[in-house]
C-alpha cells in the first residue's frame, strides 16, 4: 500500500507541477495520521476517485480538477492550521473535515473566507445550525438517527430495563442523548447510564454493572472498536441483553472484533449506499483497485461530484456563488439524487434499522 | 562504540565484518515484523502480505553501512560539529545583543505586513508564538526552579475554559477575561502544588501527569459547565480597543475598517491576534528575565542546583517552589486564555498529554532555562510537522526520530549552558562553576 | 456480595496485565534511574507480534491452542526483547550519565517514532484475532446474578503469575541477576570488578520488553484487538502502577498494578465509568502524599 500511495503522491506532485493557473483546486481536510487515519483514507480514497473520473470525463469546464490533501489529525487546532493552509492556497472549496470536533472550527474560517464546504462526514447538528451559508454535509445529522434508534426501541419494544452508555466523543455523546431525551419524551426513562473511555480496552467492570441491573436493552453512543469489545465480553460474562449502535459501528471490523457476538446486533444506518444501483461501476472500480468502498468513502465521492456539478453549474468557482448553487437545485451522485436544504444539510433518505447477521448487517424485518 | 586500539589489519577487518554482521543480524530481526510482513484485513478475517525484498534490501544496507562506518572512525565521525562559539554568540549580551534584539523585534512587527505573509502564514506564526509563550512559562518551573512538570497543559486548559465560559455566559470580553484566566491558573497551580511540592523528581512527574489527565476528564466529563466533548463555542474574539473586527458593526457601531478606511478584510483580525500574542509573550520575556535577577529567580535556581544547601541557608523550599509552580500556571492560563480568543472553540482534545509533552520537549531541547533556546526549540516543533504536510504521512515519524537525535546530537539541548543569571566574578578562584550539560 | 467478587476477578486480570508491564518501568527505573517513556510502545509491539505470530502459525496449520500460544509467547519475547534492545541502544544509551530530562525527551521522541512507524507499516486499521479460548467457569450465582471468571481469566493470572516467578528466581539465583542489584547499587563499583554494565542494561531492556511482550500476547489473547495506539493509556497507567508500588520495587509494582486494576474495577463497578481513570490518578495522588516513595519504595535518604 506504501508503495501505491507513494506513487499516488508522485502523481500528485507530478500534476501540480504541471498544473496550469486555470486548474480547479479542492481541499481535502481529514485525519491521514493518528487515531481516525482509517477513516481519513476512506475519504481520501473517494475524493481520489472521484477527482480521476471527473478528470477523465474533461474536468469541469474543461479545466483539471486536482485535490490539496490537509491532514488535520482530528485535532481542532491542527483543523484550524489546515483550513487556514487551504484558504491560503485559494482552494475553491473544502472536502471535509471528518471529525465534527475539527469540522466546526475549521468552519469559521472557511465561512470567513467564503469558501463553501462539504463534509462527507460529520454528523453532529451544531455543524450546520450555526446559521453558516457555506457549509454543507453529504452526511446525515445525529439527531434524525437518535429519533429513528428510538422510535424503532418504542415500536419494537426492544427492552424493557434499558442501559444508555457512550464513549464520551462528540459523536457517541450526541447521539446517546438524542436517544434518552426521545425516549423521555414517550415517557420511558432508562435504567442506567454510563460512560466508557475511548482508546479503553476493559469494560468487564462496566458489564458486570449492566449484569446487576438486569437489563435487557444497551443503546450505545460511540464507534465500533469499542462497541465491539463491549459486545464480545459482555458475551463472555454471560449478559444476554440486546445491543443498538449508530452509523458509528457500520465497519467491518465490529464484526470481527465482536466474533459471533456480533449476530443481534441491532444498529442505525443509511440505506447502504452500495446498494444504489447507480453507484455499481464506481464501486466496481473501488474494489478493482482492492479497496472497499466502506464507510464514508461514498460520501466523500458524492461531495466531490456535488461540488464540480455546482461549479459547471454556476460556471465560476468564485466562492459565494457556488455555495448558492448549492442550496439550489438537485445533484445526481452516488448515493442517488440529492438536495441540500438551507442549512445544508442533505435530503437523503431517513436512518433504517439493521442487524447484524454473520458478519454482515441487514435491513431489520 | 569506541574501536579498540588499532590492531594490526586483518585482525580489524575480521572484527568489523563480525560488528557489521551482528549489525545486519539484529536489522534482520527488527524488521521481520513490521516491514517483512504486513498484516491484510481481509473481510474479517487476518491475511499476511510478505514483503521479503524491503527486509533484504534493508539488510544489505546496515551492513554495507556498518562496515564503511567502522573505517570511517565510527558513527561520532558523522556527528554533526556545531562550533563551539555558537554558545557564547548567541548568548544575549551587549552591544551586539542590542542590534540583534532590535532586528528580531522589527522583524517581528513587519511580518505580517509583509507581501508573503497570508493568513496561514500568520496563523503559524501565531501559534509558533503560543508555544513560545508556553515554553517560557514551563521554563520557569522546569529550566529554573528545576521540577519536572509533565501536566503543564492543565493550566493552559484552565486559561482557555476560563475566558470560554467568562465569554459565553457573561458576555465578558477579552481584555478583562485575560487577567482573570492568569487568576485561575494561578489558583489552580497552588492547590495543586501545595500538597505535592514535597515530592521529589520523577514522582513530582507522574503526579503532575495524573493532575493533568484528571483535569482533561474532568472537562469531558462535567458536560453541563464545560459542554463535555462539545466543548465551548462561539467565544468572543478580541476587539481593537473596543473597535470589532467585521464587515459590520452589530448595533450600527464603527468598526475597525471603518475607522481607518481600510477595506474589510478578515486578515486584520488575523494580524491583531498576531499583534497581540507577540505583546503577551514580549511582555512574558521581560517579566521572567527580570524575575530571574529578583531573590526569589535566584532562589529558584539556587533550588535546582542544591536544596539541601538552600535549607540550610534558611530558604523555605515550599514556598519557592509553590511560587514557580503558581507564575508557571499563570503565564500558561494566559496563554489558554488567548489560545480560546484565538480558535473561538475549545474543547478537551486540545489539552491532551501530549500537548503537555510537546511543551516539556521545547524547553528541554531549548536547553533548560535558556530562554532565545525556547524560541528556537519552538520554531523546530511547530515548524516541523507543518513542513512535513506535503508527506503528511511521514511527519510525525520524522517528528519523533528528530526529537531523539537532538537529544543525542545535543544532550544539553540546541543552546545549552543553564548558565546562573548572576554570576560572580570567580576568576579569582576555579574557572567553572558547577556545570551541568554536556 | 457476589458482585464485588466479580468486580474482584475483573480487576485482578486488568490489574495483572499492568503489573506485567510496570515490572519493565520499574526494572529500568531501578538501574538506569530513568523513565522509560517508551515502554508503553513495547507492549503495543508485543502485541502485534503476537498477532502476526498467530497468522504465520495459522499458516502453518497449528492451530491447537495450547500449542499455538506457547510458540507465539516465544515469538514474542525474541522479537519484542529485540525491539526493546535496539530502543536502549539507538535512544538511550549516547546518552547515558547526561542530565537526567534528556533521556526522558529522547524516550517521548522514541515512543512518537514507534507508534507513526508500526501505524505507517501496518496501516492504522484496528487488527483483530477470533477468539481462540473461550469458555469459562461459573463459580456460583447469588439471586439472579452470577459471578464468572472466563478461561482466559484464568489464563492470564496463571501466566502472570509465571512469568513474575520466573523473574524473581533471575534476579535473585542467577548471575545476571546479581549483576543487575550490583549495577542497581553502584554502577562505577560494579564496572570495577568486572561486571559488564552496558550488557547487564541492554539485558535489563530485553527482560522488561519481554514482559512486555507477554502482557501483550495476553490482551491479544483477552480482547481480541489491537491498534497502534494502545500502548499509550496501557503505558500511563502501568507507570502509575509502578510509581505507587515504589518505583525500583519489583513486588512494588506487581502489587501497583493490581492495585490499579481493582481500583479501576471497583470505581467502575460502584460509582461510574465517566472518572474512573480519575479514580486511578487519585489514589495515587493519596498514596504519595502520605508515602512520599510509594507503597514498597525505599525511602529516599540524600547524603550531603
Amino acid at each position: 500500500m506504501t508503495s501505491r500511495l507513494l506513487l499516488a503522491s508522485a502523481a500528485a506532485l507530478a500534476l501540480a507541477a504541471g498544473a496550469a493557473q486555470a486548474d480547479v483546486t479542492l481541499g481535502v481536510a481529514s485525519p491521514f495520521t493518528g487515531q481516525n487515519s482509517s477513516f481519513g483514507e476512506q475519504i481520501k480514497r473517494g475524493a481520489e476517485a472521484a477527482a480521476a473520473a471527473i478528470n477523465a470525463a474533461g474536468g469541469i469546464n474543461g479545466e483539471k480538477l486536482i485535490l490539496d490533501l490537509q491532514d488535520d489529525a482530528c485535532d481542532p487546532k491542527q483543523a484550524v492550521a489546515a483550513a487556514n493552509k487551504i484558504v491560503s492556497a485559494n482552494d475553491a472549496a473544502v472536502i471535509g473535515h471528518f471529525c465534527s470536533s475539527s469540522s466546526i472550527p475549521a468552519s469559521d474560517v472557511y465561512a470567513e473566507a467564503g469558501i463553501p464546504q462539504i463534509s462527507p462526514a460529520s454528523t453532529n447538528p451544531k455543524l450546520t445550525d450555526r446559521g453558516l451559508t457555506s457549509v454543507f454535509r453529504t452526511c446525515g445529522r445525529d439527531d434524525q438517527q437518535s429519533a429513528v434508534a428510538a422510535a424503532a426501541i418504542v415500536s419494537r419494544k426492544l427492552g424493557t430495563k434499558i442501559a444508555i452508555v457512550d464513549d464520551k466523543s462528540a459523536y457517541g455523546k450526541g447521539i446517546a442523548d438524542g436517544v434518552r431525551s426521545a425516549l423521555a419524551a414517550k415517557g420511558i426513562h432508562e435504567a442506567l447510564d454510563d460512560t466508557l473511555t475511548q482508546g479503553d480496552k476493559d469494560f468487564s467492570a462496566l458489564i458486570s454493572r449492566l449484569k446487576s441491573a438486569n437489563v435487557d436493552f444497551v443503546f450505545y453512543g460511540g464507534y465500533f472498536s469499542e462497541a465491539g469489545l463491549l459486545v464480545r465480553q459482555a458475551r463472555e460474562q454471560g449478559l444476554k441483553a440486546i445491543f443498538m449502535g449508530g452509523d458509528g459501528i457500520a465497519a467491518t471490523e465490529f464484526a470481527s472484533i465482536a466474533g459471533p457476538a456480533s449476530d443481534g446486533v441491532l444498529m442505525t444506518f443509511y440505506p447502504d449506499p452500495r446498494d444504489n444501483p447507480a453507484a455499481a461501476p464506481v464501486i466496481q472500480a473501488f474494489r478493482d483497485q482492492k479497496f472497499e468502498p466502506e464507510g464514508y468513502t461514498l460520501y466523500s465521492y458524492a461531495a466531490v461530484t456535488a461540488f464540480a456539478e455546482a461549479v459547471k453549474r454556476a460556471g465560476t468557482v468564485e466562492g459565494a456563488k457556488v455555495a448558492a448553487e448549492l442550496h439550489k437545485g438537485s445533484y445526481k451522485t452516488v448515493l442517488g439524487t440529492i438536495a441540500f436544504d438551507a442549512k445544508g444539510d442533505p435530503d437523503t433518505d431517513p436512518f433504517i434499522v439493521y442487524v447484524w447477521k454473520a458478519g454482515k448487517y441487514v435491513p431489520l424485518k | 562504540m569506541a574501536s579498540g586500539p588499532s590492531l594490526e589489519t586483518p585482525a580489524r577487518d575480521h572484527k568489523a565484518l563480525r560488528n557489521a554482521g551482528l549489525a545486519a543480524l539484529l536489522t534482520l530481526v527488527l524488521s521481520i515484523p513490521f516491514i517483512g510482513i504486513r498484516l491484510d484485513d481481509s473481510q474479517g478475517s487476518n491475511g499476511l502480505a510478505f514483503r521479503p525484498q524491503w527486509v533484504a534490501g534493508l539488510v544489505v544496507v546496515v551492513f554495507v553501512a556498518r562496515l564503511v562506518l567502522d573505517q570511517t572512525g565510527g558513527l561520532a565521525a558523522w556527528r554533526p560539529r556545531f562550533p563551539t562559539g555558537l554558545k557564547r554568540g548567541l548568548r544575549l549580551e551587549p552591544p551586539v545583543s542590542t542590534i540583534l534584539i532590535a532586528l528580531v523585534l522589527g522583524l517581528a512587527f513587519a511580518f505580517p505586513l509583509a507581501p508573503f505573509a497570508s493568513r496561514y502564514e500568520i496563523g503559524l506564526a501565531t501559534s509558533f508564538l503560543i508555544y513560545v509563550m508556553l515554553g517560557w512559562g514551563l521554563n520557569i518551573v522546569v529550566g529554573l526552579a528545576g521540577l519536572l512538570d509533565l501536566g503543564y497543559v492543565a493550566f493552559y486548559a484552565a486559561g482557555a475554559y476560563t475566558f470560554g465560559l467568562l465569554s459565553t455566559h457573561f458576555g465578558i470580553g477579552f481584555w478583562l477575561a485575560l487577567p482573570l484566566s492568569g487568576l485561575a491558573a494561578a489558583t489552580l497551580g497552588m492547590l495543586l502544588g501545595f500538597p505535592v511540592l514535597r515530592l521529589r523528581g520523577d514522582y513530582l512527574a507522574i503526579v503532575t501527569l495524573g493532575f493533568g489527565e484528571i483535569i482533561r476528564i474532568i472537562l469531558l466529563n462535567w458536560s453541563d459547565l464545560t459542554g463535555g466533548p462539545n466543548g465551548i463555542s462561539g467565544i468572543g474574539r478580541p476587539s481593537f480597543f473596543g473597535l470589532p473586527f467585521a464587515a459590520t458593526a452589530p448595533n450600527g457601531g464603527t468598526t475597525f475598517s471603518k475607522l481607518f478606511g481600510l477595506p474589510f478584510s478578515p486578515l486584520h483580525r488575523l494580524a491583531w491576534l498576531y499583534y497581540v500574542i507577540l505583546a503577551l509573550a514580549l511582555l512574558t520575556l521581560a517579566f521572567t528575565s527580570r524575575l530571574r535577577r529578583l531573590p526569589i529567580g535566584r532562589a529558584w535556581e539556587a533550588l535546582r542546583e542544591d536544596e539541601i544547601a538552600c535549607q540550610a541557608l534558611g530558604l523555605n523550599p515550599t514556598v519557592i517552589k509553590l511560587t514557580a509552580f503558581s507564575l508557571g500556571a499563570m503565564l500558561g492560563g494566559l496563554a489558554g486564555c488567548f489560545f480560546a480568543a484565538k480558535q473561538g472553540f475549545i474543547s478537551p482534545e486540545s489539552f491532551t498529554f501530549s500537548e503537555s509533552a510537546i511543551i516539556l520537549a521545547i524547553v528541554v531541547l531549548g536547553g533548560m532555562g535558556n530562554q532565545l533556546g525556547v524560541v528556537i526549540a519552538a520554531a523546530v516543533l511547530v515548524g516541523l510537522p507543518e513542513l512535513g504536510r506535503s508527506f503528511a504521512e511521514y511527519r510525525m515519524l520524522v517528528f519523533g526520530m528528530a526529537m531523539v537525535l537532538i537529544m543525542i546530537w545535543r544532550p544539553g539541548g540546541l543552546i545549552s549552558g543553564r548558565s546562573p543569571s548572576i554570576r560572580a566574578d570567580l576568576s579569582r578562584f576555579k574557572a567553572t562553576g558547577p556545570e551541568v550539560a554536556p | 456480595m457476589a458482585y464485588f467478587l466479580q468486580q474482584t476477578i475483573n480487576g485482578l486480570t486488568l490489574g495483572s496485565i499492568y503489573g506485567l508491564i510496570a515490572l519493565g518501568y520499574t526494572m529500568v527505573y531501578g538501574i538506569v534511574g530513568m523513565i522509560n517513556f517508551a515502554h508503553g510502545e513495547i507492549y503495543m509491539i508485543g502485541a502485534f507480534v503476537s498477532l502476526i505470530a498467530f497468522a504465520v502459525l495459522g499458516l502453518f496449520g497449528i492451530t491447537w491452542a495450547p500449542l499455538a500460544i506457547v510458540l507465539v509467547l516465544l515469538i514474542a519475547i525474541v522479537f519484542t526483547g529485540a525491539f526493546g534492545w535496539a530502543v536502549e541502544r539507538i535512544a538511550y544509551r549516547p546518552l547515558r550519565g547526561s542530565f537526567h530530562l534528556a533521556p526522558l525527551i529522547s524516550a517521548i521522541g522514541m515512543s512518537i517514532f514507534l507508534q507513526n512507524y508500526v501505524q505507517l507499516l501496518q496501516g492504522a486499521r484496528l487488527r483483530t484475532l477470533p477468539a481462540l479460548v473461550s469458555g469459562g467457569v461459573t463459580l456460583f450465582r447469588e439471586n439472579d446474578f452470577e459471578v464468572r471468571i472466563s478461561t482466559i481469566q484464568i489464563a492470564i493470572i496463571l501466566l502472570a503469575g509465571v512469568l513474575m516467578a520466573a523473574l524473581t528466581f533471575l534476579i535473585e539465583h542467577t548471575r545476571l541477576g546479581r549483576s543487575q542489584r550490583a549495577c542497581e547499587q553502584d554502577m562505577g563499583m560494579a564496572g570495577m570488578i568486572g561486571i559488564n554494565v552496558d550488557r547487564t542494561i541492554s539485558l535489563t531492556f530485553v527482560i522488561g520488553a519481554a514482559l512486555a511482550a507477554g502482557a501483550g500476547l495476553m490482551v491479544t489473547l483477552y480482547y481480541g484487538s489491537v491498534d497502534f495506539f494502545i500502548g499509550f493509556l496501557a503505558g500511563v497507567k502501568a507507570f502509575t502502577a509502578a510509581v505507587l508500588g515504589g518505583i525500583g520495587s519489583i513486588p512494588g509494582a506487581m502489587l501497583g498494578g493490581i492495585l490499579i486494576g481493582l481500583v479501576e474495577a471497583y470505581w467502575g463497578g460502584y460509582v461510574s465509568g465517566a472518572y474512573k481513570d480519575v479514580s486511578v490518578f487519585a489514589v495515587l495522588i493519596l498514596v504519595l502524599t502520605v508515602m512520599p516513595t510509594g507503597l514498597l519504595g525505599k525511602p529516599h535518604i540524600q547524603k550531603v
